[in-house]
């Protein structure tokens, strides 16, 4: 987090984490899709010729608070790519939150191990208490054959305190689930070091209203709670939506 | 060209680490190239004929191009009211809030870019200013003119009466120079060139930050090798040091092997010679076997005792000045029953002279000596021969210093090249099958190449495989002093558990 009280602006970090072709780009593809451009910067990628994420890709989203404050929130993805460890170690640097997108085929197992012990192990290097740090884990590919099952994600969440949410990024399922949770996360955390609410006038309700008001949730778990976009065509967004 | 002081490196708090460019607010400054964009705003206002200044947020000027109103602005500002009221106009321009108030008000447009405020100049000149947005943030601002309103029909009272001596008739065609045209369309002409800028900053950003990137993780790369070709040294160490304590474990034990073992041969040997009363033939027989096996047990003892000395670090050579020749000639002789018994012929090389005089630890080197016989004995078959060559002192160009060269050479059964490195291995044998034809543990040639490393010198083999082998011995006349190694504690790494 960055606060500037003087100018009155206040830059929360959300990173997206995991291994290699586990969707993190897929996940801020979507958001930026179903995000009202007023609200939001335009998706910065920096891929190889390949398609793989090189060195980070940026999605900022912005907006003032009823008390005028400048809010920013920044979205990273780190490259999965396992050479590119010392990379994810600077993008993962004063992260607010985590989202862990891990690929949900039973194959993968193994590769979500190393790299959640990965984001541990960096997280540490930068100085963020991985006990403390919020972090969601995002299973995405649920399309695919070879997923878990429920009972087994079921056991995954069982397991840890993190939330644990079920996407198909490419069909946005879970993706704005996903970043619900994160956001959540890291407006508590944030509220516990730095008393938001109490100096900055940013309530939970506040941050992440102004957050999903401006992006379509048709078809997600989101829809009841934030609603229609107001003049936009919802049915005009990427992907047809979908829940967990 | 960016500020410097934006470069200051600014550490993450906690961690010593050099805080990253995706943590800083990114300007003008640092996205766009400054030329090239000069170059974009030029084009630009040499195509529409209206000038543009581009400030940052700070108010720093960072392009300013004029057309057209250098004659008519200079008139105005030649006089004092002219310019007081210019130098206020052009500070509301610069720096005022970019806001309809305090004199702006909105384009006359029906669709203006947000944020574009339309300035009337106290000339009846006219001036747009519009915010730079980037993610939220206001970068800074372009002002666009001054351009001349197409609905100004003549020169208004605010710029006539500034001073009774402003002339009309000359300051009408001045500002006929300056581009004329609807508030509306140079709207358009604005909003196209924010397009344009935008562009500009969007490349220029990923351009900046990719390149910082590049520059941090490569640092970064840097310094996890650097830790982790630290930690393989120090792992390194501990291995050498767990191998050496291995040693040193090997090297006590043998030693209270050695002890018992003796007792059992030295009261074999006084039960073989009837010190404790007669035996009878067959006794006698079994008792010697005995003292037999013992000796054969002490010697593999011997061997692992000097191999895990030496490895363990603890071998001490007490050089002292030698006559070679003597050392040779009582190897050759300890050797000699054993070749005899074979049927294999010994014979030695040596140089004219009586008297070889070099430093050498007398032991060691005799048992480099026996060892290379012994083996060569060993591997040749009855009525093959067994040569020793001792060279004089002299320059051994391996050694990069004076010395001298022992050549033990057999007719035997040979050694397979790709084996040649191994065999010099602690427990090594050529054939290693359980049903080998000869015995031993693998442990000569280990002693004798640490025994010859233990001197500075060098041993090496040559061979073919039917016809025999060639150890070669280059030894230092001055043996130089031993080395000694260090050790550092192990590493502890917290594990974490599996999540998946």
């Amino acid at each position: 987090m960055q606060l500037n009280q003087a100018q009155r602006e206040l830059t929360v970090k959300v990173v997206y984490y995991g291994p290699g072709l586990s969707g993190k780009t897929t996940n801020l593809q979507m958001i930026h899709a179903r995000t009202r451009p007023e609200v939001r910067g335009r998706l910065l990628t920096v891929e190889t010729h390949d398609d793989r994420t090189l060195f980070f890709d940026l999605l900022p989203v912005f907006f003032s608070t009823a008390n005028g404050f400048k809010v920013k929130v920044k979205l990273f993805t780190v490259p999965g790519q396992v050479i590119h460890n010392a990379t994810r170690r600077i993008v993962l640097q004063s992260a607010d939150a985590v989202a862990f997108i891990a690929d949900s085929r039973r194959s993968a197992s193994a590769e979500n191990n190393a790299y959640w012990r990965n984001l541990h192990e960096n997280m540490r290097e930068n100085g963020l208490d991985p006990g403390e740090t919020p972090v969601v884990i995002q299973f995405n590919k649920r399309d695919l054959p070879d997923t878990r099952s429920d009972a087994e994600i079921e056991e995954t969440r069982r397991r840890g305190k993190e939330p644990v949410i079920g996407a198909v990024a490419i069909r946005c399922e879970g993706v704005l689930e996903t970043l619900y949770y994160v956001l959540q996360g890291a407006w508590r955390s944030l509220e516990a070091r730095a008393q938001l609410s109490k100096n900055v006038g940013l309530t939970e309700g506040e941050f992440l209203g102004q957050i999903f008001h401006n992006i379509d949730v048709k078809g997600t778990e989101l829809e009841e709670r934030f609603g229609p976009v107001v003049g936009r065509d919802p049915d005009k967004a990427a992907g047809n939506g979908g829940g967990r | 060209m960016s500020d410097p002081t934006r470069d200051t490196l600014r550490l993450v708090e906690g961690t010593g680490r050099r805080e990253s460019v995706l943590q800083r607010k990114l300007t003008l400054r640092d996205m766009l190239d400054l030329q090239t964009f000069t170059d974009l705003v030029k084009n630009f206002v040499e195509l529409y004929k209206v000038g543009i200044k581009v400030f940052d947020e700070k108010g720093a000027k960072l392009a300013d191009i004029k057309i057209g109103n250098g004659d008519f602005c200079g008139y105005v500002f030649s006089f004092p009211e002219g310019r007081h009221r210019c130098t206020a106009t052009v500070s509301r321009v610069k720096d005022g809030p970019i806001s309809p108030s305090h004199g702006a008000r909105m384009p006359l447009s029906s669709e203006p870019p947000p944020g574009m405020i339309a300035l009337p100049c106290f000339t009846g000149l006219r001036y747009l200013v519009t915010p730079i947005r980037w993610e939220g943030d206001s970068l800074g601002r372009v002002v666009f003119g001054p351009f001349t309103p197409d609905d100004l029909k003549e020169l208004p009272l605010s710029l006539t009466e500034i001073d009774q001596g402003f002339d009309v008739a000359r300051a009408t065609p001045m500002m006929e120079k300056i581009r004329r045209a609807p508030e509306g369309t140079v709207v358009k002409v604005m909003a196209h060139f924010g397009q344009l800028l935008e562009t500009l900053v969007a490349a220029g950003q990923k351009t900046y930050l990719t390149s910082q990137m590049h520059i941090e993780a490569t640092l970064e790369s840097n310094k996890e090798l650097e830790a982790r070709n630290k930690k393989l040294e120090e792992m390194n160490a501990r291995l050498k040091e767990l191998d050496r304590l291995k040693s040193s474990f090997l090297a006590t034990v043998s030693h209270e092997l050695r002890t018992p073992l003796t007792s059992i041969i030295g009261y074999s040997e006084m039960l073989a010679e009837g010190l404790a009363g007669p035996l009878n033939p067959e006794q006698v027989e079994y008792v010697r076997t005995i003292m037999e096996k013992g000796e054969t047990l002490l010697k593999l003892i011997s061997s692992i005792l000097d191999v895990s000395q030496i490895e363990a670090g603890k071998l001490r050579l007490n050089f002292e000045p030698l006559n070679v020749l003597e050392l040779v000639h009582g190897s050759v002789t300890s050797v000699k029953p054993q070749a005899q018994k074979k049927g294999v012929i010994l014979e030695t090389r040596l140089p004219p002279t009586q008297n070889l005089r070099v430093s050498a630890d007398r032991d060691k080197l005799k048992q480099v000596l026996v060892n290379l016989l012994a083996n060569a004995v060993k591997f040749t078959n009855k009525g093959g021969t067994v040569s020793l060559f001792l060279s004089e002192v002299g320059p051994q160009p391996e050694l990069g210093a004076d010395g001298y060269r022992i050549i033990v050479e057999d007719s035997g059964v040979g050694i397979p090249q790709d084996q040649f490195d191994k065999i010099f291995e602690s427990f090594y044998q050529v054939d290693n099958s359980s049903t080998r034809e000869f015995g031993g543990a693998g442990l000569g040639l280990a002693i004798v190449k640490s025994f010859v490393n233990g001197h500075g010198g060098q041993v090496r083999v040559s061979s073919e495989v039917g016809r025999g082998s060639r150890f070669t011995v280059v030894l230092p006349a001055t043996p130089p002093q031993p080395r000694t190694t260090t050790v550092l504690p192990p590493a502890v790494q917290e594990a974490v558990p599996d999540r998946f």
